[in-house]
C-alpha cells in the first residue's frame, strides 16, 4: 500500500495550540509524505484556526454528551474500516479500549504510538497490568523522543522502540531559512513556564550572574514565558542584590504571537534549557536550534540528542549545579568562533536528523516492513 | 471437588467422578514399609507416614479448595509420594509456576520435612533464566506449571536438571497443551481429574538426550549462528553502501529487513546476552540506514548519514564479534 488512510486520536481532547505540536503536526507530515487522507478525531474544546495550516486534514468532532475516549471508541468501532494507520500520542490507559476496538476490526491496520514519555513516566507504565500488555501489544511500531530513554525501554519492554525525535516541520517556520549570525546578539535566550519546578528557571539566573563575572563584553538574558508569582519575588530580589545585572536581564512575558518570539530565536546566539526534566526534546529547543541558537541544556533525557553528544552544544551534567553551568555558559559566551561556526553546525544537524519530512519517509519505510512482516506470518 | 479420607484411603471427587489418590498399604507396620532407616520428627511425634498424609491433604484442601489449580496439586502429591519415599536419602524437589506462598507449597514442604529434614522443596521465581543457577542431574523431581511457561525448550531445561529415575510432573488447567509439547507430553503418564492434568516423565537416556537436543542451549546457539549469519550479510551490504558501490535499489530494505530480523532474535535471547545494549544497537543501525537511504532518496548531502552509519556499524559489529567470537 503507498497510499494509507489516517487516523489520529488523541487520549483527550485537542486544544487548538497542539494542532501545530508533535502530536499532531508528526502525523500531518506523514499525510503529505505517505497519506490519502488525515482525519483527526476529537471532542472539540474550542475554535481552531491553526486547522488552516494543515491543508486537507479532516476534522471529525466527536459528539459533545459522551466523554471523549467513550465516543472515539465508538467512533472506531464505526470507521475501523477506513483507517489504515492509526497514531496514538501517550501510552495511556484511556487508549486501551480504542487500539483492542481498531485491531479487531482492523488486525491488518497498523497503529503508531509516540510515547512522548520521560524517564519516570516510562518507570512507572504498569507492566504488570495485563491490559496494559495487551495494548503495547496492539501497537505495531513504538517510538520514544530521545535515545536514552529508547535504551531504558529496550531493556525494561524486550521489544523494538524507535527513536524519532521531536522534530521540525520547516515550512512553519519560513524566517528560519534567512537568518544568519552576523545578525545575532549576544543574548541567552530561554522560553518555558518561568519558575515552575520543571523548569528549574533559577539556575539559570544566577548561572548567569556566575558566568557574568568572567565575560569581556555584556551579555543580555532574555527570559521568554509565563512567570510563576514565586520566580517573579526571585526576580525582583535578584535584581535588588546584583543592581550591575539588572539591565541586562529582561523578562518578557508570554508571547503568543509566533513572529515576535522569531525575532529572539533570531537574535540570541545561545539558547539555554536549565529543565529538571522534559519528555524528549521540547519544541523550543528544535525553534531555536534552527534559528541557529547554540544549545546550552541541563542532562536531561534528550540533552545527547539535542547536543549530537555534546558536539553542536554543551550539557551541564547536574541540573542543580549552578557552578557547573555557569561554567559552560562562560565558556560559549567566550568562544565566538564556536558559536558562528556552530551557527551552521546547528542548523545543518537538525535539517539531517530533526527534520519531519525527513523523519516521516523514516516511518513511511517501518510502516511498510511492518505490512511486509505481517503478510509473511 | 472435595476430598474424601479414610483409614484405607483417600480419594478426589467431584459429582460422581473420583480419583484414588492414595491407598494404605496392606502391612502391619506401615510406618517401617520405606527401607529407611531414621526419619527423626516421624519418631519424636509418634504420627505414621499414612496419618500425616491424611492431615496434609485435608490441609490442602482446606487451603486450595477454591485454587483452579486445586486437583493439580492433589495428582502432584500422589505423583510425588512415592518417590519421596523411595529411599532415605534427602530430596531436592524444585518447582516452577508454584507460588512459594502458595497452601500447596506449604502442605507439600510441611509433608516432605516430616519425612526427612534435609529434604527441600525450592520454588523458583517466575523467570526461565532462574534455570541457569540450578546444577544439571541435581533434582529429584521438578514440578513445572505449563501455564507459566508453555515452552518446550523451558521444559527441556527443566528436564535437564533432573536426576536420572527423578520425575518431571507438568501441570495444567488449560484445555489444549502448545503443539510444541504434543510431542514430549504424548510420552508421559497422564493423570487428569476435572480440568487439571498432570504429565508425569521419568528421567531415563533417551529423555536426557531428547531434553540436550531440544533446550535452550542448542536455541541459543541456533539463534546465534542466525545472529552471526545475517551480520555477515549486513557487512557485506553497510560496505558496499559506505563505499558507493552499485547497489540494487531495494538494498536497503534488504539491510534494514535483515537487522529488524536480528533485532528480533537478539531480544528472544535477551535473558542470556552479555551485553543487553545489542539489541538497541541492531535497531540504531537500523537507523542509520534509513536515514542514509531517505538521505539518497531526498538528494541531500549524505556526509552526516555517512558517519553515522559508520559509527554505529562498527559500533555493532564490533559489540557482536565480543559476544559471539
Amino acid at each position: 500500500m503507498s497510499n494509507y488512510k489516517m487516523c489520529m486520536i488523541p487520549a483527550y481532547p485537542l486544544e487548538n495550540v497542539q494542532l501545530l505540536k508533535d502530536r499532531v503536526i508528526f502525523p500531518y507530515v506523514c499525510y503529505r509524505t505517505f497519506g490519502e487522507s488525515l482525519r483527526l478525531v476529537t471532542k472539540r474544546t474550542e475554535d481552531y484556526p491553526y486547522l488552516s495550516y494543515l491543508e486537507g486534514v479532516d476534522l471529525i468532532p466527536l459528539p459533545e454528551d459522551q466523554p471523549h475516549m467513550e465516543a472515539a471508541v465508538r467512533y472506531m468501532s464505526e470507521h475501523a474500516e477506513e483507517i489504515d494507520l492509526l497514531f496514538l500520542f501517550g501510552a495511556r490507559g484511556e487508549y486501551m479500549k480504542l487500539a483492542r476496538t481498531y485491531k479487531s476490526l482492523r488486525p491488518d491496520g497498523i497503529i503508531y504510538l509516540k510515547l512522548d514519555t520521560n524517564i519516570d513516566w516510562a518507570n512507572a507504565y504498569p507492566l504488570h497490568d495485563s491490559q496494559f500488555s495487551i495494548f503495547l501489544k496492539d501497537c505495531d511500531i513504538i517510538s520514544c523522543e530521545a535515545r536514552r530513554l529508547q535504551s531504558f525501554l529496550y531493556k525494561k519492554w524486550q521489544r523494538p522502540v524507535e527513536y524519532i525525535p521531536n522534530g521540525v516541520y520547516y515550512p512553519l517556520y519560513p524566517e528560519a531559512g534567512g537568518v544568519c549570525f552576523e545578525e545575532k546578539e549576544n543574548m541567552i535566550l530561554t522560553v518555558g513556564r518561568l519558575g515552575t519546578a520543571q523548569k528549574n528557571t533559577l539556575l539559570l539566573l544566577y548561572a548567569y550572574a556566575l558566568a557574568f563575572l568572567q565575560l569581556k563584553e555584556p551579555w543580555d538574558l532574555v527570559m521568554v514565558g509565563s512567570v510563576t508569582p514565586e520566580f517573579q519575588s526571585e526576580y525582583e530580589e535578584f535584581c535588588r542584590r546584583f543592581p550591575p545585572l539588572a539591565p541586562h536581564i529582561r523578562l518578557t512575558g508570554n508571547i503568543t504571537d509566533k513572529r515576535t518570539l522569531h525575532q529572539y530565536y533570531k537574535k540570541a546566539k545561545i539558547f539555554a534549557m536549565p529543565s529538571r526534566g522534559e519528555g524528549g526534546s521540547p519544541n523550543v529547543f528544535s525553534e531555536a536550534a534552527i534559528f541557529g541558537c547554540t544549545v546550552i541544556a541541563t542532562n536531561v533525557d534528550a540533552a545527547p540528542d539535542m547536543t549530537d553528544n555534546g558536539r553542536v552544544g554543551r550539557i551541564s551534567l547536574d541540573t542543580e549545579d549552578f557552578d557547573s553551568f555557569a561554567k559552560e555558559l562562560a565558556a560559549l559566551c567566550l568562544n565566538p568562533d564556536y558559536l558562528a561556526r556552530n551557527f551552521h553546525e546547528m542548523r545543518s544537524y537538525m535539517k539531517e536528523f530533526f527534520d519531519y519530512e525527513h523523519l516521516a519517509v523514516r516511518l513511511q519505510m517501518l510502516v511498510q516492513l511492518q505490512s511486509l512482516k505481517r503478510s509473511h506470518s | 471437588m472435595n476430598i474424601q479420607i479414610t483409614d484405607t484411603c483417600i480419594t478426589l471427587g467431584e459429582g460422581v467422578e473420583s480419583f484414588l489418590l492414595f491407598e494404605k498399604p496392606a502391612l502391619p507396620n506401615y510406618q517401617n514399609v520405606t527401607a529407611r532407616p531414621y526419619i527423626s520428627i516421624y519418631l519424636g511425634d509418634g504420627a505414621t507416614i499414612w496419618s500425616r498424609l491424611q492431615v496434609c491433604t485435608e490441609l490442602l484442601a482446606d487451603f486450595c479448595h477454591e485454587d483452579p489449580y486445586y486437583a493439580c496439586y492433589t495428582l502432584l502429591f500422589r505423583r510425588l509420594y512415592p518417590l519421596l519415599l523411595s529411599s532415605s536419602q534427602a530430596k531436592n524437589v524444585v518447582s516452577y509456576g508454584l507460588p512459594a506462598d502458595c497452601g500447596a507449597h506449604k502442605v507439600l514442604q510441611d509433608f516432605m520435612h516430616f519425612l526427612h529434614e534435609g529434604n527441600a522443596l525450592t520454588a523458583l521465581p517466575q523467570s526461565t533464566y532462574a534455570y541457569t543457577t540450578l546444577k544439571e542431574n541435581s533434582f529429584h523431581a521438578f514440578l513445572y506449571c505449563l501455564d507459566a511457561f508453555p515452552s518446550l525448550f523451558a521444559v527441556c531445561d527443566a528436564i535437564s536438571k533432573v536426576r536420572p529415575g527423578g520425575l518431571v510432573l507438568l501441570y495444567t488447567i488449560k484445555e489444549t497443551l502448545p503443539a510444541e509439547l504434543n510431542g514430549l507430553c504424548a510420552h508421559a503418564e497422564k493423570d487428569c481429574f476435572a480440568h487439571c492434568m498432570v504429565y508425569t516423565l521419568t528421567v531415563d537416556g533417551a529423555l536426557s538426550e531428547f531434553a540436550c537436543a531440544n533446550g535452550s542451549e542448542p536455541v541459543i546457539l541456533s539463534r546465534a549462528e542466525e545472529v552471526l549469519k545475517r551480520v555477515g550479510d549486513l557487512k557485506n551490504l553497510v560496505q558496499a553502501m559506505l563505499t558507493g558501490s552499485a547497489l540494487p535499489g531495494d538494498a536497503y530494505f534488504i539491510a534494514v529487513v535483515i537487522l529488524q530480523q536480528t533485532e528480533e532474535i537478539l531480544l528472544s535471547v535477551y535473558d542470556y546476552l552479555e551485553n543487553d545494549e545489542l539489541p538497541v544497537r541492531a535497531n540504531i543501525l537500523k537507523e542509520s540506514v534509513l536515514n542514509y537511504y531517505v538521505g539518497i532518496s531526498r538528494q541531500c548531502d549524505l556526509t552526516s548519514y555517512r558517519e553515522k552509519l559508520t559509527e554505529s556499524s562498527e559500533t555493532f559489529f564490533a559489540a557482536i564479534a565480543q559476544e559471539f567470537d
